[in-house]
């Protein structure tokens, strides 16, 4: 099932961030392709660059990646100094290099945020979100309890805007993407989907205290509203929903009955 | 039994929201500062006499208003620099190549920098008035004397300046902090930022600009 | 402690008898309950974060059972059931379109074209419901009328509107939904969660499986669990085909060496070849995009009437264009099953009527849909598949018609299982995917999402009791001879793969693979072809210890070591995959035999022959397995030629 795809190929130079382990020194290394095909997407490019490196006996560069669809969230490249690349609201597995000239520079970085610590080349180790999930970010519903998914009512348009929240793929491009490495967009859009429906409003006041109390400890920046993880964020996932979570944490701080 | 309270102060989201208001505050303050100040422009300087005069007249309260003030200050200041502090620390290794995803801003990214600069000329601001003894004595005359004098007006102007940079990025930033938006609030905002901040930029800036250029006439 | 082989070769389902309506109530009532107190004495350990997975770790953790889980991906919300797009099916009957638990039940056994077990089905279609309710309660942001009930649309191969969505991103949400109940155990301490661990062995103690053994994917480290009982729920074998709509990591590794200690694996050969996907661009292609197939219900799918026509999509006149689906199935058009479209557009390829610059491809043309209900009606039901669909091809899916080909997307088959999940490894249970369970030889669309849940939400918390009060489980220590012995088995594996020191690539070799299973086991297959894939994996096998090169040592995160692992693994498989498609001579589902067929060249059973689950007991790498069947009997939904003309 091979095809020639009859478009002419590129020179590529990339730079890429190496780094032997977490507590090796790292630095850029260049490396340059002469066959890359504008309809290969970008990770397709660095299979390239690693079937290279193989062939020359060099260890290829570790990045992470799965789904190679935009969904899963696995890939993490700083491409150019923008998490995922130029293109906006795609992740760089559906990044296609058609949209860089012959001859262009590239330059591949990690993730860079202490809470995200390297593991080795680009891969970075983002388990830190997964705890802030672990501390509120769910609702406390056991298996079998439920009533029916019909009894409670939900008007489309809170629905839509849950399900704006809820398309988060847990990355971490806005961390990446935040002059300050803040989490708050990623911690946001978990508080603000639940927020706003019903099921999640139970818990709400629990919820807001104990993501940002979790974000907090992660040693993650603070948000001082650039906005730049909207821009890199592949989903469009919005800063509305962090100012859904200021309130969130506000009403949470004045109405909870937990004194600390 | 304050515990609750000193976890939110001492949380981002917190402080962000505090960073905010206290923000909102300032620039609430800065409009009726603006206000007295335009009293300048009435008479011969008289109104501005008068309006000192009449806050004077407050005695004790005064005071304790301008104690509020200074609190005011220092609460936004030290979370600010605290928070700067912090964020500089979330990322100790940075990247090599640095490119923007076109939402940050000159203003937004200049917010420590338009801050301290803001922080230097408040304490030479109160020197020139009010720690200066004969201000009390001759408010628009002493008003006029400074800012007649070429450098202090640059530095009165340029900090107006400033003020408006700070101001362009912090009074939209200071709703979202404190969580107000909305699809119906935050295109309002979007523009009321940026005139706010010009209201009170070219307010402020005009006095040494009529001082210097014009004499105060 | 008896394995379910007996001697006469017979495998024992334990599938109750008696009303089907009512199997699962008195199954269930018949299996002893564990005491509540008790329950922290089990120790589970969860293999694999999907829905099967993340559901299952949740659920039981909320029982009181101690619970362990291992995924690959740096976090468990990674797994692959996240790509789902779709939505999932409950026969909910909202839209009052006469669908009910019955009619689920029947289309599912008839979609998977009567190879599938008539009591696991019905109790699948019976807890479809308890799913969309659990989903609802945690959450789970399902697209929603004006008036807030929830949102239905019909699928592939139904008549009714049963199938529940969350935009094009319904797995991801149904995932997010299992891993956030399961991280909610996780903060309460219930569950430990290994992230970035490779199940590399599955340990038995007495012939009960009491533990694994996996590999730091960091360190690359071997670390030993002890358990009361291991649950594999690692998803399907597609990858085997090298190009799937399969995520990379997604591996048989797990299952394989289940396998290896006696899992028998069921139906290998059932996999089932997705229609809609993004064809082929180049030899660098490294996987396939599937975009759901809910597009065709809008979208018509067409060839040009003559060969090799070059004009472009929108230059030919509706007179030239070939609607063939509408033309060979008029009562379904555009949505007859998964197999039948696929095998219907590689029918068109083959004889040459492809269009693209492969002509490996047919059309999806959303013409007269936008025309119909104008453009912004389309965008709002498929703009994120739309988008994909521009970001990867360059073109625009609103002017131009789609190109799509059939890709491997599922596989039916698995490791065998009885009706309590539970393998020919007593303690071994199986889950979503990894299991052959329910989809028979063809799965329906968004049942996918709906079985994995199933099995970890509302099966496994009530089958695994069965295993804990059945059998003494004495404790084990991870330091007993058997750890010893898997993990030694796993450090050699390990150490052999870097000692090669070969040529050749690791993918090289796994594209390699992928070429001999599509090209002889794909979507269609004849006894020449498989029997010589028989010998080009056998080849190729021995190529790759001989020949292959894996870069640096195991004392590190080394991705191509863990390819290499998979792909040794997959190499051994392919060998029972193809050899199940040979000995199944007949047709069915996603097994498509060419000496098999009607004269229409629709595919043809042979129920006389073939009515039994193929279960394969391992016999060493290289040999034939050894052929166990489960007949299948049919009380219900009495097997009729599918058809949808």
């Amino acid at each position: 099932m091979s095809a020639g795809s009859g478009h002419d190929t590129m020179r590529i130079t990339l730079k890429i961030w190496r780094q032997a382990g977490p507590d090796a020194k790292g630095g850029m290394v260049t490396y340059t392709l002469d066959t890359v095909s504008p309809d290969m997407s970008f990770l397709e490019m660095l299979d390239v660059l690693n079937e290279e490196l193989l062939a020359k006996g060099e260890e290829p560069v570790a990045f992470e990646h799965d789904c190679r669809e935009g969904i899963c969230g696995a890939c993490s490249l700083v491409v150019d100094g923008i998490p995922h690349g130029p293109q906006s609201e795609t992740t760089v597995c559906q990044l296609h290099m058609r949209h860089y000239a012959d001859g262009a520079t590239i330059h591949i970085e990690p993730w860079r945020a202490n809470a995200f610590p390297i593991v080795r080349d680009l891969i970075v180790d983002r388990s830190a979100f997964d705890r802030i999930i672990a501390a509120g970010g769910f609702v406390s519903v056991a298996t079998g309890a439920p009533q029916d998914a019909n009894a409670t009512p939900i008007g489309g348009e809170i629905a839509e805007l849950a399900m704006d929240a809820a398309a988060c793929i847990g990355c971490g491009a806005c961390v990446a993407a935040c002059p300050n490495a803040s989490a708050m967009l990623f911690t946001a859009a978990k508080v603000s989907h639940l927020a706003l429906l019903p099921q999640g409003k139970v818990e709400r006041e629990r919820r807001a205290l104990a993501m940002v109390g979790a974000m907090d400890a992660e040693g993650f920046g603070n948000c001082t509203n650039h906005f730049e993880c909207m821009g890199a964020c592949p989903k469009g996932i919005s800063v509305e929903n962090i100012a859904r979570m200021n309130r969130e944490y506000l009403r949470a701080t004045l109405v909870s009955r937990d004194l600390g | 039994m304050l515990r609750w309270i000193a976890n939110a102060l001492t949380s981002s989201v917190g402080r962000k929201i505090v960073l905010g208001l206290t923000g909102l505050l300032l620039v609430g303050f800065l409009f009726e500062h603006l206000h007295g100040n335009l009293k300048l422009y009435e008479g011969d300087g008289e109104a501005f006499v008068d309006y000192v005069n009449w806050l004077q007249g407050y005695g004790w309260l005064l005071r304790v208003a301008e104690f509020g003030l200074l609190g005011l200050f220092v609460a936004h200041i030290v979370i600010a620099l605290r928070l700067t502090l912090e964020n500089r620390e979330a990322r100790r290794t940075g990247y090599v190549v640095r490119s923007s995803t076109g939402k940050k801003t000159a203003a937004s990214a200049s917010m420590f920098v338009t801050g301290a600069l803001l922080i230097a000329f408040l304490i030479k601001h109160l020197l020139d008035f009010r720690f200066h003894h004969e201000f009390f004595d001759d408010p628009s005359g002493e008003v006029r004397e400074h800012l007649a004098s070429p450098g202090t007006a640059a530095i009165y102007i340029l900090a107006a300046l400033v003020l408006g940079l700070h101001l362009s990025h912090g009074f939209r930033s200071a709703f979202q902090s404190i969580g107000a938006s909305h699809p119906k609030l935050d295109p309002i905002l979007e523009k009321l930022g940026p005139l706010v901040a010009a209201l009170l930029a070219l307010g402020f800036a005009s006095f040494p600009v009529y001082f210097l250029f014009f004499g105060g006439k | 402690m008896t394995p379910q082989a007996s001697d006469a070769g017979r495998l024992d389902s334990k599938a109750p008898g008696g009303p089907i309506e009512t199997r699962w109530d008195r199954h269930r009532f018949d299996m002893k309950l564990v005491n509540p107190a008790n329950k922290r004495k089990f120790h589970v350990l969860v293999v694999g974060t999907g829905l099967a997975g993340a559901s299952a770790a949740a659920s039981l953790a909320e029982l009181g059972y101690r619970v362990s889980v291992f995924c690959i991906q740096d976090s468990p919300r990674r797994a692959h059931s996240i790509a789902a797009q779709g939505g999932i099916n409950a026969a909910k009957n909202y839209p009052n379109d006469g669908d009910s638990i019955y009619r689920l039940f029947y289309d599912t056994i008839k979609g998977g074209d009567f190879r599938a077990r008539e009591s696991n089905v019905y109790r699948l279609a019976q807890v479809s419901n308890n799913i969309i309710d659990q989903c609802a309660a945690q959450g789970v942001p399902f697209a929603r009328e004006y008036g807030g009930h929830l949102s239905n649309r019909s699928f592939g191969g139904a008549q009714v509107s049963r199938t529940f969505y969350a935009r094009g991103q319904t797995g991801q949400q149904l995932l997010l939904g299992a891993y956030s109940a399961m991280m909610r155990q996780v903060g309460l301490g219930k569950i430990k969660m290994f992230p970035r661990r490779e199940m590399l062995d599955l340990v038995k103690v007495e012939g009960v499986a009491r533990g694994i053994v996996c590999r730091n994917l960091v360190t690359g480290e071997y670390e030993r669990y002890a358990g009361d009982a291991v649950v594999l729920a690692t998803g399907g074998y597609g990858n085997v085909f090298y190009l799937s709509t399969n995520a990379k990591a997604c591996n048989v590794t797990a299952s394989w060496r289940a396998h290896k200690h006696g899992a028998f694996f069921a139906n290998p050969c059932y996999t089932q070849i997705h229609p809609t996907c993004i064809p082929v661009s180049g030899d660098h292609q490294s996987k396939l995009t599937l975009m759901s197939e809910s597009l065709r219900n809008d979208g018509r799918v067409w060839v040009p009437l003559e060969k090799g026509d070059t004009r472009k999509p929108n230059d030919i006149p509706e007179e030239e264009r070939d609607y063939y689906l509408e033309r060979r199935y008029p009562a379904f058009g555009n949505l007859v099953p998964r197999d039948v479209a696929s095998r219907a557009a590689k029918e068109r390829c083959d004889a040459g009527y492809g269009v693209g610059a492969t002509g490996f491809a047919v059309y999806l043309d959303f013409r007269d849909a936008i025309a119909r209900d104008g453009e912004d009606a389309i965008r709002a039901r498929y703009g994120n598949l739309f988008q994909m669909y521009e970001r990867i091809t360059g073109e625009d899916p609103y002017r131009v018609p789609m190109r799509i080909y059939p890709a491997s997307h599922y596989t039916m088959g698995g490791l065998w299982v009885d009706y309590n999940l539970e393998s020919t490894i007593p303690g071994l249970f199986v889950l979503g995917e990894a299991n052959f369970s329910d989809h028979g030889a063809n799965r329906l669309g968004a049942s996918a999402l709906m079985q994995g849940l199933a099995d970890g939400y509302f099966v496994i918390p009530y089958t695994i009791g069965g295993h804990f009060n059945a059998r003494a489980l004495p404790a084990v220590s991870t330091d007993a001879p058997q750890f010893q012995a898997s993990e030694t088995m796993a450090r050699e594996r390990t150490d052999k793969l870097l000692a090669v020191g070969g040529k050749r690539s690791i993918n090289s070799f796994h594209r390699a693979l992928g070429e001999i299973v599509w090209n002889k086991c794909g979507m269609a297959r004849n006894e020449q072809g498989l029997t010589s894939a028989i010998e080009d994996i056998r080849a190729l096998r021995a190529e790759f210890w001989e020949n292959v090169r894996v870069p640096g040592d195991g004392g590190y995160l080394n991705q191509s070591l863990e390819h290499a692992g998979r792909v040794a693994d997959f190499l051994e498989f392919a060998e029972l995959l193809v050899s199940d498609a040979l000995d199944r001579t007949e047709s069915c589902g996603g097994h498509f035999r060419e000496e098999s067929q009607t004269e229409e060249g629709e595919a043809a059973r042979k129920d006389d022959e073939f009515s039994y689950v193929a279960a394969w007991e391992f016999q060493g790498v290289g040999e034939k397995a050894k052929l166990h069947k489960e007949e299948l009997t049919f009380e219900y939904v009495k097997p009729s030629q599918r058809s949808y003309k």
